[in-house]
């Protein structure tokens, strides 16, 4: 590369271009954000503890193992026989459905007491969380009990040996998750339970909200049948209990598929549905993309003259 | 011209035949060769227009299908997950508009898209002749017009936000309603005339169907022509430049070349909204499902020109709600609700008088003033907006406060309180600003531009060479006007107070014009050019002249 009859290097004859600060941009942020992501803890980390505890694959719950993960993770702040200490509540009273949503939710054990915890991936396998169970109902207290009946989250890949066995579990849940979905029949029931009971926290989408105090409603996309039902019989953190005798067992069911079938619903309108905000981001774009673009095009022709007007 | 172009026969007899009796091609030729500045500010009025012309053609569409009604029907329409379902008439045809009608989802996107953009081109336009003072004298019956079209369109907004009787709009009714219930004395007889008895009723729908597609935009579309009638009469402001003065426009005349560019101009609108249309998703009615009276939901707001109102509503404290004489006076929604925008509306219509007053300013103006070259008023929409913005902010408090994880409470307190502190702020900063801008001037006019070109001096200074600035630069730059001084002229040359000038009114009026010009960067006495190179004398930032008082 020569310039000016002198041999200059390649970056010097660029580093002037006009679009070299952008290059300088994008590539700095490139490097950022993908170190970034190299760098931070994902759910990759969560997935190899659980992958350490493999499956039994028996049915039989095992109440040792419950106990060792309670003393491993729970006793510490709900204290050895689950009567609370000034770290965590006293748990005796809310029964193995609330063990089973707070655990299965990743948001027990907590790393931060004090905070309300978002939904993270589960430390422990199903298994494992079934004989957590056993041990709080043999050892702990009582309560509302897991309703095994409504399905729960979808088996994961990493805790079955061969593909063929993750596989079969795989299509038998499909099979019950669309037998309790498809079991619901009266939208009407579930559309007016929900937006009655549900949807001032959690809003019409399931997307969730804020609430008082730096607290906010979660988002129920991930959330499986069960874990809803469980919501509703134990009223974790500032959510009110809907007991079987509120709301009954079918009309939860009811409202369950609503929100399943709402959020599985596709967006009929176009193939930006904004996360279904609604009219906040409706305003944000039509002001800044909408009115913008049509801004710069009476921008454009208006520069456009002739020398003599 | 010695080449006489002659029209086609056909074209010909059928001119003469209209010119005979209308005597159009005078009047007709004077129009279409009127002047129109080329500027793209100017442009932002025809965005409203455009927008306002496929609002009445999709609305006209969607009146096909839609029905009005608050009948309770069982929905069986090709919507699948809403069959059986008990709804009205109202929110089933919108149903049936958007699965069942060809073309229906589009067009009834299209015109609530092409809403959104109306009511903010509105916003745009107005901002635009707030701050290049386009709306001082001879136009400020154009400006009442125009402030008179901007309530409407958000009345006409909100009704037609109404209609479908989903979810959100049956929210919508709800508020509306409770804003009407809080007018003392009247309030509950205001309710029940509109809505025929109690909340919701039957006959709402209809009632709102009727002022949305009939009654407002019949009046928008009047006060449009009247508004475009006056441009035409008055023609347009233009932006200061050589050969630009308050007596001659220059433009491109509008045939054929300005009508060429608003006609692709047009497409481009519709282009624009169409393709958010098709894209985008809005308002999905079929996802919300219809309203019920007991169903409430987070996460939902009125569309963005409410979004202040909103705001005001969800900021403001109940602290002040009394009881008289056993009646309530909730306060806590009078006042946000329509207290605030009557102080928002009504200041934008007295603004032209009231600085008409201040300034004692009786001249025509149809140059446009620099916005920095009016840095009061420039200050005064710049904290108009902030105040604007941050109830508008403060309406989607509960979107904010989730998106960026902030705590919901603690943003209903940052807005209480940057409500008054925002507006000041910006008020004295877009004038600090302003002033900075005009001394740039001043100076760019006394020494010319900054070549960027750097010499040294014998002496071995180094200087930046300035050179002079092409003709239109500096017709721009002496387009600032000396400020009217009503309160220097007030006293005469043996200190008497002219009548004018006593009284409270008199002094208000002396006091407010002396906030309104006593920070003014004098242009006069300087010359294009007059400043030497090398002699760079910091010119003090004087003040015109202090008032003598």
């Amino acid at each position: 590369m020569t310039r000016n009859g002198e041999t200059v290097k390649w970056i010097t004859a660029r580093r002037r271009h006009p679009l070299a600060g952008y290059v300088v941009v994008i590539l700095a942020l490139a490097f950022f954000g993908v170190g970034y992501a190299y760098v931070a803890p994902g759910a990759d980390r969560a997935e190899a503890q659980t992958l350490a505890t493999e499956a039994t694959g028996d049915d039989q719950t095992d109440v040792a193992r419950g106990r060792e993960i309670f003393v491993r993770s729970c006793a510490s702040c709900h204290g050895p026989s689950g009567e609370g200490t000034g770290n965590g509540p006293d748990i005796t009273d809310v029964g193995g459905a609330a063990i089973d949503f707070q655990v299965s939710t990743g948001r027990m054990p907590s790393t931060n007491p004090d905070a309300q915890m978002p939904r993270k991936a589960s430390m422990y396998t199903q298994e494992e969380i079934y004989d957590l169970v056993a041990y709080y109902e043999e050892e702990i207290g009582e309560g509302p009990e897991v309703p095994l009946d409504v399905p729960g989250s979808a088996p994961e890949r990493s805790n079955f040996a061969d593909e063929e066995a993750y596989e079969a579990a795989k299509a038998e849940y499909e099979e019950a998750y669309e037998a309790y979905v498809s079991g619901a029949d009266d939208v009407e029931v579930g559309m007016e339970l929900y937006l009655t009971n549900c949807a001032h926290c959690h809003s019409w989408s399931g997307s969730g909200g804020a609430l008082t105090d730096g607290k906010w409603a979660p988002e129920l996309d991930d959330a499986s049948p069960r874990q809803i039902y469980e919501a509703m019989i134990t009223g974790p953190g500032q959510m009110p209990a809907f007991n079987d005798m509120i709301i009954q067992p079918d009309e939860k069911q009811e409202l369950i598929a609503y929100v399943k079938d709402l959020q599985n619903e596709p967006d009929a309108g176009g193939i930006f549905n904004l996360n279904r905000i609604g009219q906040v981001a409706e305003g944000f774009i039509g002001w800044t993309v909408g009115l913008s673009l049509i801004v710069a095009c009476a921008i454009w022709i208006t520069a456009k003259q002739r020398a003599h007007d | 011209m010695s080449r006489t172009t002659q029209a086609p026969k056909g074209l010909r007899a059928t001119g003469n035949f209209i010119d005979d009796r209308f005597h159009v091609a005078k009047s007709g030729e004077k129009n279409l060769r009127k002047v129109f500045p080329n500027h793209w500010s100017f442009m932002l009025g025809e965005i409203a227009l455009y927008s306002f012309i496929i609002l009445l053609l999709t609305g006209v569409f969607l009146t096909l299908w839609f029905k009005p009604s608050m009948t309770e029907v069982v929905y069986d329409g090709s919507y699948e997950r809403l069959q059986g379902v008990v709804m009205s008439e109202a929110y089933a045809s919108t149903l049936h508009i958007d699965f069942d009608v060809r073309g229906g989802f589009l067009v009834r996107q299209i015109h609530h898209w092409a809403a959104l953009i109306f009511v903010a081109s509105l916003v745009a336009h107005m901002l635009r002749v707030f701050f290049t003072g386009a709306f001082r004298k001879p136009r400020e019956i154009n400006w009442l017009i125009g402030i008179a079209i901007f309530v409407l369109a958000i009345l006409e907004g909100l009704f037609g936000y109404s209609l479908p009787d989903d979810l959100p709009s049956g929210m919508g009714i709800r508020i509306l309603q409770g804003v009407m219930l809080s007018l003392p004395v009247i309030g509950t007889y205001v309710s029940m005339f509109l809505f025929g008895g109690e909340f919701p009723g039957e006959d709402i729908i209809p009632r709102l169907y009727m002022l949305h597609i009939l009654l407002i935009p019949g009046i928008l579309l009047a006060l449009i022509v009247a508004h475009f009638m006056i441009l035409w009469h008055q023609k347009h402001t233009q932006y200061p430049g050589r050969g630009r003065t308050e007596k001659k426009v220059v433009g491109v005349p509008m045939f054929p070349a300005f009508a060429v560019k608003a006609g692709g101009f047009f497409f481009f609108v519709f282009a624009v909204t169409v393709a958010f249309s098709a894209f985008v998703q809005i308002n999905p009615i079929h996802l919300f499902g219809p309203f019920s009276p007991t169903s409430i939901t987070s996460g939902l707001q009125p569309d963005w020109y409410m979004g202040f109102m909103e705001g005001a509503l969800r900021i403001f404290p109940n602290w002040f709600d009394f009881t008289i004489f056993g009646y309530a006076v909730p306060t806590g929604v009078l006042v946000p609700a329509l207290v605030i925008p009557g102080i928002l509306f009504t200041g934008l219509a007295v603004w032209p008088f009231l600085e008409a007053w201040i300034t004692g300013d009786k001249r025509h103006h149809n140059v446009a003033d620099r916005p920095r070259n009016a840095p009061v008023r420039t200050g005064v929409g710049m904290a108009g907006i902030t105040f604007y913005g941050l109830l508008w902010m403060a309406g989607s408090n509960d979107i904010l406060s989730e998106t960026f994880s902030l705590n919901l409470y603690g943003t209903t307190w940052f807005f209480r309180f940057a409500i008054f502190i925002g507006p000041v702020l910006a008020f004295v900063i877009t004038k600090r600003i302003c002033l900075g801008l005009q001394r740039r001037d001043r100076a760019t006019l006394a020494h010319g531009y900054e070549s960027g070109t750097i010499q040294q001096l014998p002496s071995g200074e180094y200087i930046e060479v300035h050179k002079e600035s092409p003709d239109e630069m500096v017709h721009v730059l002496r387009s600032k006007e000396p400020l009217d001084r009503t309160d220097t002229e007030d006293v005469d040359e043996n200190g008497v107070e002219a009548p004018s000038a006593r009284g409270l009114r008199g002094r208000l009026r002396t006091a407010l014009a002396h906030w309104y010009t006593k920070d003014n960067v004098s242009f006069e006495g300087v010359e294009p050019h007059s400043g030497h190179h090398g002699q760079h004398e910091e010119i003090a930032p004087e003040q015109a002249e202090t008032a003598t008082r």
